[in-house]
């Protein structure tokens, strides 16, 4: 079984969301001020650019229709996927704005067009839905209108952020998740705009440097949901990483482990260690995995975190960096695990659709 | 050069600055088109194994000692289509790391006839 749980669903034009607008935000959409030519996706752009654009060069979408075609040709048949969830294309990036209503509405135009014009495609098809967290209380509306989907296997967010995701603020945010039995995930993404604080001493400055350091906000996430209880008030919740890279894990994992053991007392509500919490409720994606010259180096990190158990293959397909499954430089007898097994665990929702598919 | 040789395609099949995707048996050659002439290359990336040759022909930055931006090697690189590795069309080096090669070949040019010599 393979399960790529970070495949980017692209269009030509961010206008595809306009059929899902209502007519007030239409009208910013149409006449408003955007960010980039005609079309352009809405959001409070990130100080560094990619030099050569986000996607692989040998796919060339000229038509709407073939942001479908070729990733089914070029990945989903190529690889045999069994099942991709789908991560959007600039969608999470509505993180960025100041106005919450707006990004809503963007967010809910978005996972409409998800369900109408991507999940039917495909039965490899399964989504997320994309929540705007500026406003806790509109992203928990959107879960819950969206949240009992068959499709859905998780709802979604920019790892950019205004604040470290344990934050109280956000707790309706996994109230809902917990409600409709979904995790949580952040893909890398959402600099700029209100995210002032994506990197830790302020903005890099080229593209390469920047991508290789933005598990920063990662590690802050990752510390603040075991910090902040969310764990223990919601003691179903998975808390998904997507794109920040794997190899840190450890290092931080040890530091709050023995942290905590001196400062207990200044988060009683915790039961268990940090790292206990880790191996229970986070996940990580291996997309990109890091390249050590010699892979022991790699290995023992990752067995350092229990990655056989805690690590999901994803593709990032069609980006820049995109990983080959079969270049995946993982240890052999992890790799079914890794490939679907753990995933399966995860994206519950996944193994009704399995059932259903074996009963029909 | 070896004697096997193989017509790939017309010169007129290959624009200057581009290259053009050929199948010789279960192999798939890129054909480029520059300055110098016409080369050759496996359309498999050293790195992850991608379709090297449907990457852009271009130049790219020289390495210099201060921030100055000097384009050099103007159509005499392909950028591997999967993660940009540039890759020197006439040897097949990476820019990066000269002991990673992309392999190539020798082409030879007869009339309006491109061959492939393996
Ligand atoms: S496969 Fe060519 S640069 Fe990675």
């Amino acid at each position: 079984m393979i399960i790529d749980v970070d495949c980017h669903n692209y269009w030509s034009s961010a206008e595809v969301l306009l059929p899902y607008m209502d007519k007030h935000h239409r009208d910013y959409f149409v006449r408003g001020e955007q960010p980039g030519p005609r079309g352009a996706f809405p959001h409070g752009h990130r100080p560094w650019l990619h030099p050569e654009g986000f996607k692989r060069a040998d796919i060339n979408p000229m038509k709407e229709e073939d942001n479908y075609t070729i990733m089914k040709a070029k990945h989903l048949d190529h690889y045999k996927i069994d099942y991709a969830v789908l991560t959007g294309d600039e969608a999470i990036e509505a993180s960025t704005l100041a106005n919450p209503h707006y990004a809503s509405a963007l967010v809910r135009a978005y996972n409409d067009y998800q369900v109408e014009e991507w999940l039917p495609r495909d039965e490899r098809f399964v989504g997320s839905i994309v929540i705007a967290p500026q406003d806790p209380h509109m992203a928990a509306a959107e879960i819950r209108r969206l949240g009992h989907h068959p499709r859905m296997v998780q709802v979604l967010a920019s790892h950019g952020a205004t604040r470290p995701y344990g934050d109280p603020f956000y707790h309706p945010i996994y109230e809902a998740c917990a409600e409709v039995g979904l995790p949580f995930a952040i893909h890398l993404g959402g600099q700029g705009g209100i995210n002032s604080n994506p990197i830790g001493a302020g903005p890099t400055t080229y593209f390469w440097e920047t991508h290789a350091i933005l598990p920063q906000s990662a590690m802050t996430h990752m510390a603040s949901m075991i910090a902040q209880g969310v764990f223990e008030k919601w003691p179903s919740l998975y808390f998904v990483i997507i794109e920040c890279g794997v190899a840190w894990v450890p290092s931080v994992l040890w530091r709050l482990d023995a942290n905590y053991k001196a400062l207990r007392k200044e988060t009683p509500w915790l039961k268990r260690l940090p790292s206990e919490y880790f191996k229970d409720h986070i996940r990580f994606t291996t997309q990109p995995l890091e390249r050590p010259d010699n892979l022991e180096h790699l290995w023992s990190v990752l067995e350092a975190m229990d990655g056989e158990n805690t690590l999901m293959f994803a593709s990032d397909y069609p980006h820049w960096d995109y990983d080959d499954i079969n270049n995946l430089h993982i240890p052999p007898a992890w790799r079914e695990k890794i490939l679907g097994g753990n995933a399966m665990q995860v994206y519950q929702r996944l193994q009704a659709l399995e059932a259903s598919k074996k009963a029909a | 050069m070896s004697d096997n040789k193989h017509l790939v395609c017309k010169t007129n099949e290959v624009s200057p600055g581009n290259q053009k995707i050929v199948q010789v048996g279960r192999m798939s050659i890129g054909i480029f088109n520059i300055d110098d002439g016409y080369h050759a290359m496996l359309n498999v990336c050293p790195h992850q194994g991608a379709a090297l040759c449907e990457g852009p022909v271009c130049g790219t930055s020289a390495q210099t000692d201060k921030a100055e931006f000097i384009y050099c090697k103007d159509e005499a690189l392909v950028r591997c289509a999967w993660h940009g590795w540039e890759f020197d069309i006439k040897s097949g080096e990476f820019l990066v790391d000269p002991n990673i090669k992309a392999k190539t070949f020798p082409v030879s040019v007869d009339g309006d006839d491109i061959y492939v010599h393996m």
